[in-house]
């Protein structure tokens, strides 16, 4: 249990920091009056994720005051089936960014896409995708 | 596989709850076990019949 609430901890830890540099970017961004579809998007996209975090840790820290693990046999297999999936599926949508890259730029207005928004959307895709294939397994049992 | 745990449960008036924390997991586990979309491993088999005052023989039926 002492494990679990570390955990629990940790994760939030996380969120704060993650929600923190979104904010630093959003206030960086208004201040030098770059605010593009690109930018925004990239604001809100990990603000969405921080607010899915915090339903997630306000559960678990539930369900932990009721005696409950955070996670047990049945819901880590999930979590590594879906991480396996994730990361096969992820691979081949990281093949399409590249080989589609003008297509996707084109969607927000540029001509080519940088380092970092293709990053960004490898990892956005990939959590996306892991969402997805935990929804599914954790209903498939 | 199916199992008997839903019928031991209310032998001793157990909610799924109260029988997630006594065989220590997830309250989920305990439903999918039941509705038979999850095969326990030897362990957590054991740990559920413990918590039904039972043996896995009993409990589940291959």
């Amino acid at each position: 249990m002492h494990k679990d609430k570390k955990r629990l901890f940790f994760m939030g830890l996380l969120s704060t920091i993650v929600f923190l540099t979104v904010i630093l970017l959003a206030i960086m961004e208004i201040k030098n009056g770059k605010i593009t579809f690109g930018s925004i998007f990239s604001i809100i996209i990990p603000l969405i994720l921080i607010v899915f975090m915090v339903f997630f840790i306000t559960r678990k820290y539930r369900d932990l005051k009721q005696g409950m693990p955070l996670e047990d046999e049945r819901s880590e297999k999930v979590i590594n089936q879906a991480a396996k999936s994730s990361f096969y599926v992820t691979l081949y949508w990281l093949l399409a960014i590249s080989f589609f890259e003008n297509f996707f730029a084109g969607l927000i207005g540029q001509e080519t896409l940088e380092a970092s928004q293709v990053t960004g959307g490898g990892i956005a895709g990939m959590a996306i995708m892991f969402f997805a294939f935990w929804l599914y397994y954790n209903k498939k049992g | 596989m199916i199992n008997k745990i839903k019928e031991f449960r209310a032998r001793y008036n157990l909610t799924q709850e109260e029988l997630a924390r006594k065989a220590g997991v997830r309250r989920e586990t305990i439903i999918y076990l039941e509705q038979g979309k999850y095969n326990p491993s030897l362990k957590l088999a054991h740990d559920v019949a413990v918590a039904l005052k039972t043996t896995v023989d009993e409990l589940f039926i291959f």
